[in-house]
């Protein structure tokens, strides 16, 4: 039966995501102003949260009291901005672990499974188009080793992690045509160059590097049987995730822009029709219908995921269509309410500029808008290549 | 416990419906249209699938079910799914907010065995009207009170034998049931409108009409006004859901099928994309309606979800309109396909307040 009520453990952990997000606002100004140019990104808990119960990892216990797991998660993220970082990142942001989790056999996960992996795809000439990817891998049998040249960027925290899965393309066998492949790379080989953090934007706070191989020589065992497509059915479950996040920031500006209208003794009616409120309301209620339109989307999506388990491919068209509604409502929510809000936004003393220029990347990670839009084109058209 | 799952008897509503809407509603639109008059058989043959009148028993009273049953019944004609709503808005005024005695005499008519066109009037005849600025006033008269002004865009009203006015009253707003053949009730000819012109939208003038006591809704404490209004908007968000979807499938199998410099449209992105920016709006458009619905159902206040909801389809419904003719061209601008029709009803049905109800 349909219902849209929140479960009581629903409830407690978005309060919980929601008070932690309060405390850490008192840093975010200075981190998003520092955070990208030292790796000072923090180690451990901030004591500012130490005697609290860390939300995530409370969910893992108590996930059957929720609406589910995949579903409270994401409920999670769409209710804190995430500021700041208060609690160490590792798990659940360690996307090449999964990888591995979910891919590697019981040896490769014995050697590499207590690393917190990265994961590189992108390079500069090949984002969103894997076949324009130039990374190599060359098998070198007299050592049973495969030699890596390339470079991968965007890597998120690459400089906190202990490596990375990076996908390459693997030389064909008898000059037959390359293949996707998935290595494990470990920080310290020689020829694993990491590449200085990037300036950025937005979310500053979100450390992003990459590497250059350089005839790096990795053994046999760290290739794992994930080809391209496992892995990216990873992305079913991360996209509607950049939704909610972006979606977590639009919250918080939504309510800044609430509060500035009322002080400023600018009353939000529902009860009016369209002509019957100013030309700011109107604005701000469009701003706020695609935000609620953007939330159901994410909920489709994961209670798909929650009834189909995460690797299923039978929700990714919901997946592409949660992440293209909520990214580009984010850029359409930040942009409308500092042109609402006006000139006294753009103050770095407020936060409403930042998390305009948070949520930017929203519509670009995991998939840039025009791909979810060709994925769920080739759904609607029962296309495949024809569409590109 | 957020869940999307339909019950089974949900499921099989909806597959009655879609059945009935694909093989008896879709197929006489256009000549609804052209004529100006919904088809009578039609309308009967619905009323005898019993949707307004199983919304009026204690048991059968779902606000959920009937948004999913009118985005069916749009996705194969608006019109008659306004029709259909405008009857159902009326019917479940007075089941919600009625008293015994109003109720009673509803079940009387619900027992006709054709359709009963009856209509909530609301909107008022003047450009940049309002829903929170309504000039139709009610004051006590007498034992009763008297009614004057003007109603526009009453659905069917030269078929209605009542009418339910929502005017001012006092401090605030009260809604009355007014029979079509009281004193001073005026029904003017249909102003013939752009879309939803099955509709007969017409003009209904409330001279110094004199009502009795016991026709204001709800009785002497009058009925909560704004949540009539709040069903009115999701039911006219499930309406142009469903009319979203018609243009979404219509539009498929066109743009794979027509070859333009040498590829089919739907291989060129600037067409890909459109087509998938209208999946994208029209399943954002049903998951908020079912939101709204959902919390009309259980009891809450759904007047802020209700006006983003209507707020929200409103919006891309009129886009998605604009964009499927858009995509086949002249062929988009002319009779012989549907597309010119319901980038009309899709206008007419955003711009109208009070004219549905769930």
């Amino acid at each position: 039966m349909v219902d849209f009520s929140l479960t009581e453990t629903d409830k407690k952990l978005i309060d919980l995501v929601r008070e932690e997000n309060e405390i850490g606002r008192a840093f975010a100004r200075e981190l998003d102003r520092t955070m990208e140019i030292e790796p000072s990104r923090l180690r451990g808990v901030h004591p500012a949260v130490a005697d609290r119960e860390d939300p995530f990892e409370l969910l893992e216990g108590v996930h059957e009291e929720t609406s589910g797991l995949v579903i409270a998660e994401a409920l999670m993220f769409m209710a804190s901005a995430q500021d700041v970082e208060l609690r160490d990142v590792g798990g659940h942001e360690a996307f090449g672990s999964m990888v591995l989790r979910n891919f590697g056999t019981d040896v490769q996960k014995e050697k590499y499974g207590h690393l917190n992996l990265a994961i590189g795809i992108t390079e500069p000439d090949a984002g969103s188009d894997p076949g324009a990817m130039r990374s190599y891998a060359r098998y070198d049998q007299e050592t049973d080793e495969y030699v890596l040249n390339g470079e991968k960027i965007f890597i998120s925290f690459f400089n906190k992690f202990d490596g990375a899965v990076a996908l390459v393309k693997v030389a064909g066998k008898d000059g037959s045509r390359p293949e996707f492949g998935t290595f494990v790379l470990v920080k310290g080989a020689p020829g694993l160059i990491e590449s200085p953090q990037m300036r950025k934007l937005g979310v500053r706070k979100h450390e992003l590097s990459g590497f250059v191989m350089q005839d790096l020589r990795v053994p046999a065992v760290a290739r794992l049987d994930a080809d391209f497509g496992k892995t990216l059915s990873n992305f079913n479950h991360n996209r509607p995730i950049v939704s909610a996040v972006a979606l977590a920031s639009c919250r918080s500006l939504l309510d800044f822009t609430r509060d500035k209208l009322k002080a400023a003794g600018v009353e939000l009616d529902y009860t009016q029709g369209t002509s019957g409120r100013s030309a700011l309301v109107d604005r701000f209620i469009r701003l706020e219908s695609l935000w609620e339109a953007s939330w159901g989307t994410v909920m489709r999506a994961k209670w798909l995921e929650h009834k189909q388990g995460m690797y299923s491919n039978g929700y990714r068209t919901e997946a592409s269509i949660a992440k293209a509604m909520g990214a580009k409502a984010a850029r359409d929510i930040t942009q409308g309410c500092l042109e609402i809000l006006g000139p006294e936004s753009l103050s770095e003393e407020y936060l409403a500029e930042k998390w305009f220029r948070d949520v930017r990347i929203a519509d670009i990670y995991e998939g840039a808008g025009e791909i979810q839009r060709v994925l769920i084109a080739r759904d609607i058209f029962g296309y495949k290549k024809e569409l590109s | 416990m957020i869940d999307f799952e339909l019950t089974e008897d949900q499921k099989a509503v909806c597959e009655m419906v879609r059945d009935f809407t694909a093989n008896e509603v879709a197929p006489l639109a256009r000549s609804q249209d052209t004529a100006g008059e919904l088809d009578s058989a039609l309308m009967d043959a619905i009323w005898q699938l019993e949707i307004v009148q199983s919304q009026c028993e204690p048991d059968g009273r779902s606000a959920f079910l009937a948004g999913l049953v009118l985005e069916e019944l749009a996705a194969g004609d608006a019109s008659v799914a306004t029709a259909v709503a405008s009857t159902m808005a009326y019917c479940l005024a007075i089941t919600d907010h009625g008293t015994s005695d109003q109720r009673q005499a509803l079940q009387e008519s619900l027992k006709a065995p054709g359709f009963q066109a009856l209509s909530l009037a609301v909107m008022e005849p003047s450009f940049g009207f309002s829903i929170g600025g309504l000039k139709t006033e009610a004051v006590a008269s007498g034992a009763g009170f008297r009614l004057q002004g003007a109603k526009s865009m009453v659905p069917l009203a030269s078929r209605c034998r009542s009418f339910l006015v929502v005017a001012r009253y006092q401090e605030g707003e009260a809604a009355f049931i007014v029979p079509a053949d009281a004193a001073g009730v005026l029904v003017r000819e249909p102003c013939q409108t752009v879309g939803l012109r099955p509709l007969e939208l017409s003009e209904v003038v409330f001279d110094n009409v004199g009502i009795p006591q016991g026709a204001m809704l709800g009785g002497s404490n009058g009925s909560n006004i704004q949540s009539i209004i709040d069903a009115s908007r999701t039911a006219q968000a499930c309406i142009m859901t469903g009319l979203s979807a018609a243009v979404l499938n219509h539009v498929v199998p066109y743009v794979k099928e027509r070859i333009v410099h040498g590829t089919p449209l739907a291989q060129k992105q600037s067409v890909a994309f459109r087509v998938a920016d209208i999946r994208i709006d029209t399943e954002a458009m049903r998951w908020m309606n079912w939101r709204s619905a959902w919390e009309i159902e259980t009891g809450q206040n759904p007047t802020r979800l209700s006006a983003l909801s209507y707020s929200f389809a409103g919006e891309k419904t009129m886009k998605i309109a604009d964009e499927g003719l858009q995509m086949f061209g002249g062929h988009g601008f002319v009779q012989e396909h549907p597309l010119e029709m319901w980038y009309r009803n899709a206008r007419a049905i955003s711009v109208l307040e009070g004219v549905a109800g769930i």
